[in-house]
């Protein structure tokens, strides 16, 4: 089972302002940064490369997060793209790039095509259905097309302990087991998220006509715990996106997760 | 601008036509829709089709579930009432699914692919990935604003698709729509008292008690302005809308063809005064902006239909 540590846009430079780089390089072998969930927080090309060569040049592999982005994101994520695709080739099976949005997707196939592609958590369920109960596979109609566009890892979220999959009849379903992977990324999973922000966002008058999500990065204070009237877990807040945090056991043991196909978990010290 | 209404019943179809609805869409038992109200059967979508066809009016079938089926057959039988509703003459597919886009233009489908909202399409990329599929209209997901879609809609004109937006006064998701599990109980448990409902949509009107964590040192006040917003707004219906008076006029302005309106559990009366609201609306969009320019009939349009809100 391979371990990852999900930094989001914090980056490298939370683990060294908080003296914790060198633990987190004895117990991780993947290191996730970047925007996962707004186009807001999307650093620079550069920051990608800066960050993909930090944790290449320690002997770590790294996974960059983009989220769903307008056409302002896709400015920023063709020379994201360019710029990893230059260090990918020499660093094969130490570089992947998760994409959140179909653009994204495109983007990445048309200008950096030697790219590793992860379908994220916002876009997983094109190809898997994923609930309390169960972990299945759609259909081998979309397996083989996000196949064809160079994608067999899907990250996900689940709180299902024993989930019923239809992994055992591939066969019939149209895929093989071998032809996809998961990562699972605990303790927090991501319930919603919008493009206009919860935290941050100013109100909409009717005479308004926004230009986009207005941001003053308020994400970046704190994440809020909230209780909903109607439902039993507590919900964390942050930024455009409304998480469940997972019951602390949340899987037997490793075999049961290999058995769905999970073999990467990502853990994430803050939602 | 012509406007586009669901309807869940073959009953509602002809006093939506006459409302002023230029397409109906619908689902049935046994197609893959984003929402269960629908008509009970293939064979009642399929007369539908007939009787909508002749008040002169285009069908549409919403097939936009993000999980279309589960399994080869079933994406077979779908594929095969495709084929079914296509002989029948059907005018367009409403789809979300990659899978289903994917098996219906390589199985020969040859009704137009409407690209559902429920399958945000945020930016040219995204258009480009649904191109491949020869999709020819474009639902724009409400949470994009008209001044960050003008690539889009070029692009959508440059390749000939037909271009849609919801009546922002009936339809409102903040979350993307498609992809919000707190909607529904799928991770998470509900308490005994629950009645049903959106569980996305609090509208009591009560804040909720929001408690920061994982606080920034030094962002004290900047955490206590965020709680106050944060309770509120989770309180009270979620994040600000984009759409409004003000974008509807843009979206206008920029050319868009089609107004929807999509709220399937409506009562049918209901869905016919929307319907004849829907064509009061673009009908003053179009005698404002003939009579004043679009400058000028833009902030008399806002400032109506701010009115007509307050009523």
């Amino acid at each position: 089972m391979e371990n990852g540590i999900r930094l989001a846009e914090r980056g490298s430079a939370w683990l060294r302002a908080g003296g914790g780089l060198d633990e987190a390089l004895r117990r991780f072998g993947w290191f996730y940064c970047g925007a996962e969930f707004c186009e807001n927080l999307l650093p620079t090309p550069g920051w990608y490369a800066r960050e993909a060569e930090f944790f290449l040049g320690r002997g770590a592999a790294v996974c960059l997060l983009t989220p769903p982005v307008s056409e302002k994101g896709l400015k920023v994520l063709r020379p994201v793209f360019r710029g990893l695709a230059r260090l990918a080739r020499a660093a094969a099976g130490r570089i992947e790039v998760t994409v959140n949005d179909l653009g994204a997707l495109q983007l990445a196939r048309e200008t950096a095509p030697e790219l590793a592609l992860n379908a994220g958590r916002l876009i997983y369920d094109n190809v898997l259905l994923a609930d309390r109960r169960k972990l299945k596979v759609l259909n081998g109609e979309a397996v083989r097309l996000f196949a064809s566009l160079g994608v067999d890892r899907f990250e996900i979220s689940t709180t299902g302990r024993q989930q019923e999959t239809n992994f055992g009849d591939a066969k019939a379903y149209g895929f093989r087991p071998s032809d996809i992977a998961l990562t699972l990324h605990y303790p927090y999973l991501n319930l919603t998220s919008g493009r206009s922000c919860v935290t941050g966002m100013p109100d909409i008058g009717p005479e308004d006509s926004p230009a986009g999500v207005a941001c003053r990065r308020e994400c970046a204070a704190c994440a809020f715990e909230l209780s909903h009237p109607s439902i039993n877990e507590p919900l964390t807040v942050r930024g455009n996106t409304v998480f469940l945090k997972f019951p602390a056991k949340f899987y037997r043991n490793a075999d049961t997760l290999r058995r769905r196909r999970i073999d990467r978990l990502v853990y994430s010290p803050f939602p | 601008m012509r406007l586009v209404s669901c309807y869940a019943d073959r009953s509602e179809i002809a006093p939506l036509v006459k409302a002023g609805a230029d397409e109906l869409y619908a689902s049935a038992r046994g197609l893959p829709s984003f929402t269960q109200a629908g008509l009970p059967d293939m064979r009642s979508l399929l007369l539908a089709v007939d009787e909508i066809h002749s008040l002169g009016a285009k069908a549409l079938v919403a097939m936009n579930a993000v999980r279309p089926a589960r399994n080869e057959a079933g994406m077979r039988t779908i594929l095969a009432r495709a084929r079914s509703l296509e002989a029948r003459g059907a005018d367009g597919f409403i789809v979300a699914a990659p899978s289903l886009m994917s098996l219906f233009s390589g199985g020969g489908i040859k009704v137009p692919l409407h690209i559902s909202s429920v399958q945000p399409c945020f930016n040219t990329a995204a258009l480009r990935f649904f191109l491949r599929f020869g999709a020819k209209r474009l639902i724009l997901p409400s949470q994009l604003a008209p001044r960050e879609a003008g690539d889009l809609m070029r692009l959508c004109r440059a390749e000939g698709l037909e271009t849609e937006i919801f009546d922002y006064r009936f339809f409102g998701c903040v979350y993307v729509n498609g992809r919000c599990n707190l909607h529904f109980p799928r991770f998470h448990t509900v308490k005994r008292d629950f009645n049903g409902g959106s569980l996305c949509r609090l509208s009591g009107g009560t804040p909720l008690k929001a408690a920061p964590v994982d606080i920034r040192p030094g962002a004290e006040e900047q955490v206590k302005a965020s709680a106050r917003r944060v309770a509120l707004r989770m309180g009270c219906g979620g994040a600000p809308r984009f759409y409004n008076a003000a974008t509807f006029y843009d979206f206008f302005g920029m050319g868009t063809g089609w107004l929807k309106y999509g709220t399937r559990l409506d009562p049918t009366a209901e869905k016919v005064r929307k319907v004849r609201a829907m064509k009061a609306m673009a009908g003053l969009a179009e005698e404002l902006t003939a009579k004043h320019g679009a400058a000028e009939a833009r902030q008399r349009f806002i400032e109506k239909m701010t009115k007509w809100e307050l009523r």
